[in-house]
């Protein structure tokens, strides 16, 4: 913030910073041979309604959008903290890349893009026991092959930075899980270098 | 500049901001000139006040903190305050600030803190017994806003000339009142005692007014920072008319609460949510008040309102 916006006491609404997440598919290539881990399928976007028709008009037809690109299981619950989620599943990590770009993106060039949090992708182990060697048949389970998140990786829109997040229980993270995935990451991901804005995301709606 | 969702900034806010700040700095300047045309004896006085100035600020997030009797939480201590916080800083982009709890029944909420990297955030009990979580949310915005802002820096440097004409009226009324000006009526005869007496009385007479002048203007300033954190605050949750509620609330309960509780708090007025002191709504006790009025700020977050909800 500038001088001039001190003096006046004014803040801009921070732009939303989108590119980075196309960085996420090779991030998914790297966790998958060094740690057997791979995106769970589960992804969403989380954002603050503002008041007025128009964010709500915006909403229905983002999500009327995400189904003509072929998104399943779109749901939008609303958390403890007022902040409204919409969740997509796809097992295919470039088409959920696709789908949480295009609700960022129409949010944001409708002006909203203040308003957007943060979105989480879902991470999970990769089942040991695999038939054929297919290690994604073995436990699929709903549409495709969606696993159960164990692990989360958080994008924050107003830094275009990621980082992990893994809760172990109620209200409690492991810190030594999340430093491995930051080091497993730090090459293909811009990874958050402010510990304190790491912060915790308790009963995400993210599967 | 516009804002993404085309809400222009508020230019008649900002000008009177300017404008009220810059007569803050003419008065400075005046000031200032005066006392090299007078003679420097009164510097002791200037540093003396910038000494206890440059304390108030560089201690200020101690010092309210112990004057409220706010303590920080941890997130274990306070999850949804901190979890509000958080999320309002990575909306905002700012850097988290510390986090602490009054407990006490007065409803209220402040900022303080020499700059965002040392600042506090408090909420007292009373806030968040009454207020819902939206509500609160609101609340810590509108905080958030003043950190940002910094408006305790900016508060501090314009209340400074303030406190030390403050300083110089009650030094010479007091030496005046000991000694009599100019060292006392039996001596009228000679020339240079009649000469200090009136200097002395010229700057008794400057202070006083300077006193005066600053006073108006810091309140004006005071009032028009809490107008534009109520607008950064709204325009973080995009939700103008939760504020308002909030408002609403906070300001009928803090009328119903007998003053004799409210009076040691009043020192701390200047970066609190809303005014601790109940006033009976005559137009003249706005321009002495810390606060716009409740009707003025209702007014802002209605048309913020009636903006977001215009059709893009």
């Amino acid at each position: 913030m500038g001088l001039f916006d001190t003096i006046l006491g004014r803040t801009k609404p921070v732009p939303s910073n989108l590119d980075a997440l196309f960085a996420l598919p090779s991030a998914a290539i790297t966790l998958q041979s060094a740690a057997a881990m791979t995106c769970s399928g589960h992804a969403g976007v989380c954002f603050k309604p503002p008041s007025g028709q128009g964010f709500a008009d915006m909403q229905t037809e983002v999500v009327s959008l995400l189904g003509m690109e072929g998104a399943a299981g779109i749901t939008s619950t609303t958390d403890s903290f007022g902040y409204q989620w919409l969740v997509v599943q796809d097992p295919d990590i470039e088409a959920l890349v696709t789908q949480i770009h295009l609700v960022n993106s129409s949010l944001a060039d409708a002006g909203w893009g203040p308003q957007l949090l943060c979105s989480v992708f879902g991470l999970a182990k990769l089942p040991t026991v695999a038939p054929d060697g297919d290690a994604r048949e073995g436990a699929s389970v709903g549409s495709g092959s969606v696993l159960g998140s164990t692990a989360y990786l958080v994008y924050l829109f107003k830094r275009g930075t990621f980082y992990p997040f893994v809760p172990t229980g109620k209200e409690q993270r492991s810190t030594e899980e999340e430093f491995k995935l930051r080091s497993l990451l730090a090459d293909d991901l811009t990874v958050e270098t402010d510990l304190d804005r790491w912060f915790p995301l308790w009963d995400l709606p993210v599967g | 500049m516009s804002t993404a969702r085309n809400i222009p900034n508020d230019r008649g806010l900002s000008l009177r901001m300017f404008v009220t700040g810059l007569m803050i700095v003419l008065l400075y300047g005046a000031v200032i000139g005066l006392l090299i045309a007078v003679g420097i004896s009164y510097a002791v006085v200037l540093v003396i006040a910038g000494a206890l100035l440059f304390c108030q600020y560089w201690f200020s997030d101690k010092i309210a903190l112990y004057g409220m009797g706010g303590r920080l939480v941890t997130p274990e201590e306070a999850p949804q305050l901190h979890g509000a916080i958080d999320r309002l800083c990575a909306m905002a982009d700012m850097k988290k600030p510390r986090v602490a709890v009054a407990d006490t029944d007065v409803p209220n909420a402040f900022a303080t803190g020499r700059s965002p990297n040392s600042a506090v955030v408090c909420a007292t009990t009373g806030l968040m017994r009454r207020l819902d979580e939206p509500e609160l949310e609101a609340v810590l915005a509108h905080e958030l806003s003043h950190v940002a802002h910094r408006d305790v820096a900016v508060m501090t440097i314009a209340s400074f000339l303030g406190m030390v004409a403050g300083l110089v009226t009650r030094m010479m009324l007091w030496t005046g009142m000991m000694g009599g000006f100019g060292g006392g009526g039996n001596d009228n005869n000679n020339q240079g005692g009649d000469n200090t007496a009136m200097v002395e009385m010229l700057v008794l007479v400057v202070s006083v007014v300077v006193y005066a002048i600053s006073f108006l203007l810091t309140m004006a300033l005071s009032r028009y920072r809490e107008l534009a954190a109520d607008r950064s605050g709204a325009l973080l949750t995009g939700q103008p008319s939760v504020l308002a509620s909030a408002l609403v609330k906070v300001t009928g309960d803090i009328a119903r609460i007998p003053t004799r509780d409210l009076r040691s708090t009043e020192t701390f007025n200047a970066f609190y949510f809303t005014p601790a002191i109940a006033k009976s709504g005559v137009s003249i006790s706005t321009i002495f008040s810390t606060h716009p009025s409740l009707d003025q700020r209702l007014a802002q977050l209605a048309s913020l309102e009636a903006e977001m909800g215009r059709p893009s």
